[in-house]
């Protein structure tokens, strides 16, 4: 069930919105909800009333996922809610309005593109209404002649201008075009990891810009990026293990907790919520004191242990955060990546926040934001490198890989494993395989694709091969 | 050749065969475990019985009665004494023994269930579900029919099942094995209805058939037996496969028939069964391969179908070709860039039918007098012919002896083969083939020579040079090919390259020189300078000459020479290559003669380089393309690179290791400046170690000091190429070669004349080799300029052999990285085209797969051609205002917009090289700071 139908469903059941969108960060259908239990709910920050609401409203944990799947139609189509409605955040300004007049007295079309750069050309220079149309027609016939021809092999044509000029690309990977000491991975190797739609890319990154005071005083920004670099205990301060004493010494380092605004209180705050040592951390001068309840030596590992990876302040995921000024207002460039959290980190310029993961933007964001991330990751991948492929080839990728509604990978276990013939597949990758698997459930190959036709030697179905040219000649007889 | 109704493949429907299909099919029961008898003759009854089809010439198959090359060949079989399991299907048996009931064979699901699952996928077909959507529900019912404590029909309670792989099932509780009979008949136990649920279609698998009782024996066609020259027989790898599995069979069959003790025959099962598997799978994990006598593992079934050298991607999506050739290639800069130079030895071996028809048969009849003329190879050329094939389908070879007789006998519908004449249409390929113009039509021009040649400015999109490359030439054998070829494969249709809007032909190296040499500062000519720059373009009346007005000379410009290669109409302009991108141009009055305007197919100004008329950047050449056509476009490439090289020829031009002699005090200066540089680095490694440096925010004090020398030296190299820059004037060629772009950059000369700089692995200096220090050479943990791989030297005044060394560690990372490259772009490349190619335009405008899934409403979002494009734009703004306003239209022209996007394509490498260190130098600018300020 998609994440939206959840949703629905919740609502529909009285669930307040912000639980319902406290649920779905973790769940993605009523199912795992129930049977995550009321627990595991309120984890999520939930109350407990809350929570046990919820699981009220949804009704017992059923038998078997057998018996929910089948009982799935019987779930009433879920009413559609309507949606704030999006805002075409594009406005046209006058003259632009202008010249879609005329247009449409003209009955022509452009592209919006097209007419918002003529429109920028005009714009402050007086021109008269005849000039105006002129160059619209002259800028509609223009556009006419150069569409693309139909039949046109448009993938082959994609995957082509991609993949040539990967044999020109670099092997190492780069310094951040801008801020020098953040790594990521660039040239082909990042690009191959785009296609193959990795779930954590070799070097996730962020790029934050900030809003309000933070972009303009450095101090500030300097205070959000405190809060979103994750800090673990041994990042601000020491940890020593007294046996005899069975007890932990933390020494916090003055300077590093100054530099990443931390109190001491708040470290003894934030280790009383360890786990393992809740209750337990006590301020004795300027050193922390965790005093083991129970003399075992094995507890005061586990102790150590937790206490050592225990996060101070931050966001999971982000190792580091370095501040860095463009144009005149700052931004935070991270490495590791976490946009969830991020987006919620006040002083962040939310929507312009962005990631190299595409598959978080995905889950996040929604498919269409996946699909414009990996449009934006490509071009920038090629462009640094500085090859110059037109964006509609990037565009045709990131469409296919996002047509499902969740991000496919270019590959056996993505597109190319989903296609509809066997000989195709067969062709590509695991041969045997996909030939027995057609045999026993009976699969029939309606040869429409390329490398089948091949296979059989027949013409492929692109190009001309897409068309026929039927003639009945006149016979002797027939008159017309 | 057929004419008339081509037959198409409607579909392809795949089913497992069944015992008694495989006994119905076949030719002759496979008894005897032997090939061949000792006088060579095969085994009735034998693994090459000629029932199975024939392989040697001359005897005839015993099933069809055909000879070898008419003759199929015959499947045969082999009963096998006991039933063993298709080791391909094993997954599939075990997922079917794991969710059904061991005693009645029901699906472990209630009657509900399994109608509603039916349903569901019943919907999942109506809404266009794949195969592969359909395998995962089914694998989900498998999963929850399983596991299933007891069985709802009949209560029986289930034992677990284990896979012991690859081929033998356990019951988990008392580790009982389960034969392969006893899988057997759970599996015939399954009802049809239940088999349905699971996704498998009983009509063309039942499940018991993947447990085999007959062996099918493909016939002898397929695994042909080789004489060696000894005369002794060699036996394909499957046919030895098949000769164990007979062996084992039959000893089986006499154990078991015999009584023999149970042990006994289950080894000799199991043996029987190992045999089977390899014979389908050579490479089943768990197993030990079947070896050669030689050691080597044998290729059998499924080797034989996958993988690079399998029958799928090599023969099947891949097939060898007639009518092609292959040799080296060589320049010939006067073809026009549709032409292939072909030489005469292959253009009398490749041919093009002819049908012979009432208006051309006395033609027809002429060239097949002459014979296959083989050893004609000399000049004129005139083509003979080298097959004629008669109306009933015969091919007769028309030889020196035979010409006349059949010349004589040829009558309407014949084919004659006729050799290869100038314009036919070829298709000439150079591999690796990354992108469509690496396969264009060329028209041939038979030549003397052994090689191919072709214009040099087809180059680019074949990624050719003549260091002893070779191509392919195909020659197409039918009408409609050929049409579609000259119309859509053709070179000149490829100018403009789809992956840029820009075009990818143009003129290269010497035809930019020579253009530069033509239009800069816009030289006079006089009558024979002029004849002669002008004398290749046959086509082209010589402009009227100026008349000097003191000595009333006739003389011609170079502007007004080139001006008579554009059309008359043309309009543009843009700057050129050579523009010093001064803060506001003087447009029409540059000093440098950098701004290009063109009015009415006049050059009135500027100098003609790469962005000109070059490849992949020129805009003259761009504008042409997509306004005028195609074969305007190919006639302005022709004449302009003959014009080009007319002027440098007519100018002289040449370049040697002169060229970057620098005076004395221009090299005292680098020396001095070096010097500087590396007292500077000297002066940081010190103030480290005594832990004076200032410590960068984010890097550690020795990648604080690493990155300061590194932009110490770098600039120690700039300095250098400057000053070595102020001495090479815009007199010298190789300046001249870089300014104009025709090759090699700045940076080549400032490393030829000033200094080669850092070498650097993986962006750092140089580090590795011995302890703490790279060579021998140096004290341990030196961390100067010197020790750590800087090249103070130029290439011309030589370097010292440290830094030889330094270079070629350097260097040594640039050709691994290049290996390693090729293969990971190649196999990303494989993926995407896989993935793609099924991708068309469809006739409303949306982009669709085979399945009619729309990928894309409208293609790119405004269903422009990315090659029709200008610079990724839809349509060219300039352009349209110029036709509009004229010359007002400078007006319109945003400060802005000026200067985007000026290049195309790629960049050079070294000019990368060069826009990284530029990169890298302001990356240290002091705007940013990191946060955390400490670190390591």
């Amino acid at each position: 069930m998609a994440k939206k139908d959840t949703m629905n469903a919740l609502i529909k059941r009285g669930i307040n919105e912000e639980t319902v969108a406290l649920l779905l960060t973790q769940y993605t259908s009523l199912d795992a909800i129930r049977t995550a239990g009321e627990e595991e709910i309120v984890k999520l920050g939930i109350s407990e009333d809350e929570a046990k609401d919820v699981i009220q409203k949804l009704g017992a944990v059923r038998s078997s996922s057998t018996s929910s799947r089948s009982k799935k139609k019987v779930v009433e189509e879920p009413e559609p809610v309507k949606m704030e409605e999006v805002t075409d955040f594009y406005v046209y300004n006058d003259t632009e309005l202008r010249l879609k007049g005329y247009l449409e007295e003209e009955k022509i079309e452009l592209p919006m593109k097209v007419i918002v750069d003529i429109a920028a050309r005009i714009e402050g220079h007086d021109v008269s209404e005849d000039k105006c149309r002129e160059l619209l027609r002259r800028a509609s016939a223009m556009y006419e002649r150069h569409k693309m021809d139909q039949n046109e092999s448009a993938g082959v044509m994609a995957a082509h201008s991609i993949g040539e000029p990967g044999t020109q690309m670099n092997m190492r990977t780069f310094h951040y075009a801008g801020v020098a000491n953040i790594n990521v991975t660039q040239g082909l190797p990042r690009l191959i990891e785009i296609v193959d739609a990795r779930r954590i890319p070799s070097t996730p990154s962020m790029d934050i810009p900030l809003e309000g005071i933070a972009a303009q005083d450095e101090n500030v920004a300097r205070l959000v990026a405190s809060n979103i670099e994750m800090t673990s205990i041994l990042d601000v301060a020491t940890i020593d293990t007294d046996i005899t004493n069975m007890m932990l010494i933390v020494r916090p380092d003055v300077r590093k907790m100054e530099e990443r605004h931390i109190e001491v209180e708040e470290l003894v705050e934030r280790l009383n919520k360890v786990k393992a040592v809740r209750g337990l951390v006590k301020l004795s001068g300027y050193d922390i004191v965790i005093q083991s309840d129970e003399p075992s030596y094995k507890k005061l590992q586990v102790m150590y242990d937790s206490v050592k990876t225990a996060k101070i302040k931050g966001i999971d995921g982000i190792t580091r955060a370095v501040l860095s000024k463009t144009e005149g207002y700052w931004k935070i460039v991270t490495e590791g990546s976490n946009l969830k959290e991020v987006l919620t980190v006040t002083g962040v310029d939310a929507p312009n926040v962005m990631t190299n993961s595409i598959l978080e933007v995905a889950d996040v964001l929604g498919i269409e934001a996946a699909r414009n991330s990996i449009i934006h990751e490509a071009m920038g991948t090629l462009g640094e490198a500085g090859l110059d492929v037109d964006i509609r080839h990037i565009m045709l990728v990131a469409d296919l890989m996002t047509n499902d509604g969740y991000v496919k990978a270019i590959g056996r276990h993505g597109v190319s494993g989903k296609k509809s013939s066997v000989l195709a597949r067969a062709a590509f990758e695991i041969t045997a395989a996909h030939l027995l698997h057609a045999a026993m459930v009976g699969e029939v190959d309606h040869l429409e694709g390329v490398t089948e036709n091949i296979i059989v030697g027949q013409p492929v179905t692109l190009g001309t091969g897409a068309v026929n040219l039927i003639y009945t000649p006149k016979k002797k007889g027939d008159k017309e | 050749m057929t004419y008339g109704i081509t037959k198409r493949i409607g579909s392809i429907k795949f089913s497992c065969l069944s015992p008694e299909e495989i006994r119905k099919m076949s030719a002759i029961k496979v008894i005897t475990p032997d090939t061949y008898n000792d006088e060579g003759y095969p085994y009735p009854g034998g693994l090459m019985d000629p029932h199975m089809g024939v392989i040697e010439p001359g005897i005839r198959c015993k099933t069809c009665g055909c000879k070898v090359d008419e003759c199929p060949g015959h499947f045969g079989h082999i009963e096998l004494a006991l039933p063993v399991i298709h080791v391909g299907f094993i997954k599939d048996i075990k997922m079917l023994l794991e969710s059904t009931c061991c005693k009645c064979g029901r699906l472990m699901l209630s009657e509900d269930q399994i109608k509603d699952r039916m349903e569901s996928m019943e919907k999942m077909e109506e809404l266009g579900g794949g195969t592969i959507e359909k395998k995962l529900f089914t694998k989900d019912t498998a999963k929850d029919a399983s596991g299933k404590a007891v069985c709802p029909y009949c209560n029986e309670a289930q034992i677990k099942i284990k896979l012991d792989k690859p081929t033998t099932f356990r019951e988990v509780e008392d580790n009982h094995k389960l034969t392969p009979k006893e899988v057997r008949e759970r599996l015939e136990r399954i009802p049809d209805e239940d088999l349905r649920a699971l996704g498998i279609d009983p009509e063309t698998c039942r499940p018991e058939w993947m447990v085999l009782t007959v062996l099918a024996v493909p016939p002898v066609s397929v695994r042909p037996s080789i004489t060696l020259e000894a005369g002794d027989k060699s036996e394909d790898d499957l046919t030895h496969k098949l000769v164990d599995v007979l062996r084992i069979n039959q000893r089986l069959r006499e154990n078991r028939d015999q009584g023999a003790p149970q042990l006994i025959v289950e080894d000799l099962w199991e043996l029987l069964q190992y045999h089977v598997t390899t014979y389908f799978d050579n490479q089943t994990s768990g197993i030990p391969p079947a070896r050669h006598r030689s050691g080597r593992p044998l290729k059998t079934l499924e080797q034989r179908l996958k993988g690079k050298e399998g029958r799928f991607r090599s023969n099947l999506s891949g097939k060898r070709v007639n009518f092609s050739a292959r040799t080296v290639i060589s320049p010939d800069p006067l073809l026009s860039i549709n032409d292939v130079g072909v030489p005469t030895f292959a253009a009398r071996e490749l041919t093009v039918p002819l049908r012979v028809n009432q208006y051309n048969i006395e033609k027809v009849r002429e060239i097949v007098r002459r014979g296959p003329m083989a050893d004609v190879l000399d000049f004129p050329y005139v083509p003979g012919a080298n097959y004629v094939i008669r109306s009933d389908g015969r091919k007769i070879r028309v030889t020196e002896r035979n010409a006349a007789e059949v010349a004589e006998n040829l009558d309407i519908g014949y084919t004659v083969e006729r050799q290869l004449v100038d314009g036919d249409v070829v298709l000439f390929n150079r591999q690796p083939s990354l992108h469509r113009m690496s396969m264009m039509a060329h028209r041939v021009k038979v030549m003397e020579g052994k090689t191919f040649r072709f214009n040099l400015c087809v180059c680019p999109p074949y990624n050719a040079d003549f260091d002893g490359d070779e191509m392919n030439l195909h020659v197409l054998q039918s009408d409609e090919a050929r049409a579609e070829a000259r119309i859509i494969m053709q070179v000149q249709e490829n100018i403009l390259s789809p992956r840029y809007g820009g075009p990818i032909i143009g003129a290269i190296h010497d035809h930019i020189t020579g253009a530069y040499f033509l239009t800069h500062n816009n030289p006079r000519f006089d009558a024979e300078e002029a004849a002669n720059i002008m004398f290749k373009l046959s086509d082209i009346e010589m402009p009227e000459p100026f008349i000097d007005e003191e000595t009333k000379e006739r003389y011609w410009t170079g502007k007004q020479l080139f001006s008579t290669v554009l059309p008359k109409d043309f309009n543009t302009s843009f700057k050129a290559n050579i523009c010093q991108n001064c803060g506001v141009c003087k447009k029409d009055q540059c000093e440098y003669d950098a701004y290009v305007k063109i009015r009415d197919g006049k050059l009135v100004c500027g100098t003609i380089d790469v962005k000109a008329i070059g490849n992949s950047k020129g805009k003259i050449l761009d504008r042409i393309a997509r306004d005028y056509g195609s074969a305007r476009a190919a006639q302005f490439i022709n004449q302009v690179t003959r014009l080009a090289l007319g002027a440098l020829m007519n100018h002289g031009f040449s370049t040697g290791i002169s060229d970057e002699d620098i005076p004395k005090e221009a090299s005292l200066q680098i020396n001095n400046n070096t010097q500087e540089c590396i007292d500077k680095v000297t002066a940081l490694v010190d103030s480290y170690r005594a832990g004076t440096l200032q410590q960068m925010p984010g890097r550690s004090l020795r990648e604080t000091l690493e990155v300061s020398v590194m932009q110490v030296l770098g600039q120690a190299r700039d300095e250098a190429g400057k000053i070595a820059g102020k001495y090479l004037g815009m007199d010298n060629p190789a300046v001249i070669m870089a300014k104009a772009g025709a090759r090699g950059s700045m940076l080549n000369l400032s490393q030829m004349a000033g200094c080669v700089g850092q070498q650097a692995v993986r962006g750092e200096r140089l580090s590795r080799g011995y302890w703490d220090r790279t060579l021998s050479h140096f004290e341990k943990g030196d961390l100067g300029a010197y020790a750590k791989g800087f090249c103070s030297n130029s290439y011309k005044s030589g370097l010292t052999p440290t830094e030889f060394f330094f270079h070629a560690m350097g260097g040594r990372e640039g050709l691994v990285d290049t290996a390693v490259r090729t293969s990971r772009s190649g196999y990303m490349q494989r993926r995407l085209v896989s993935a793609l190619e099924d991708l068309k335009l469809t006739s409303d405008g949306t982009v669709r797969n085979t399945v009619g899934t729309v990928i894309q409403f409208r293609y790119g979002e405004d269903g422009v051609d990315p090659a029709k494009t200008v610079r990724g734009k839809a349509i060219d703004l300039d352009d349209l205002f110029f036709e509009v306003f004229g010359e007002e239209s400078e007006e319109f022209v945003h400060d802005n917009e000026k200067d985007v996007g000026g290049d195309y394509g790629s960049l050079e490498k070294d000019e990368m090289e060069y826009i990284e260190e530029e990169g890298e130098g302001e990356d240290m600018d002091d705007f940013e700071t990191d946060y955390d300020g400490g670190g390591e």
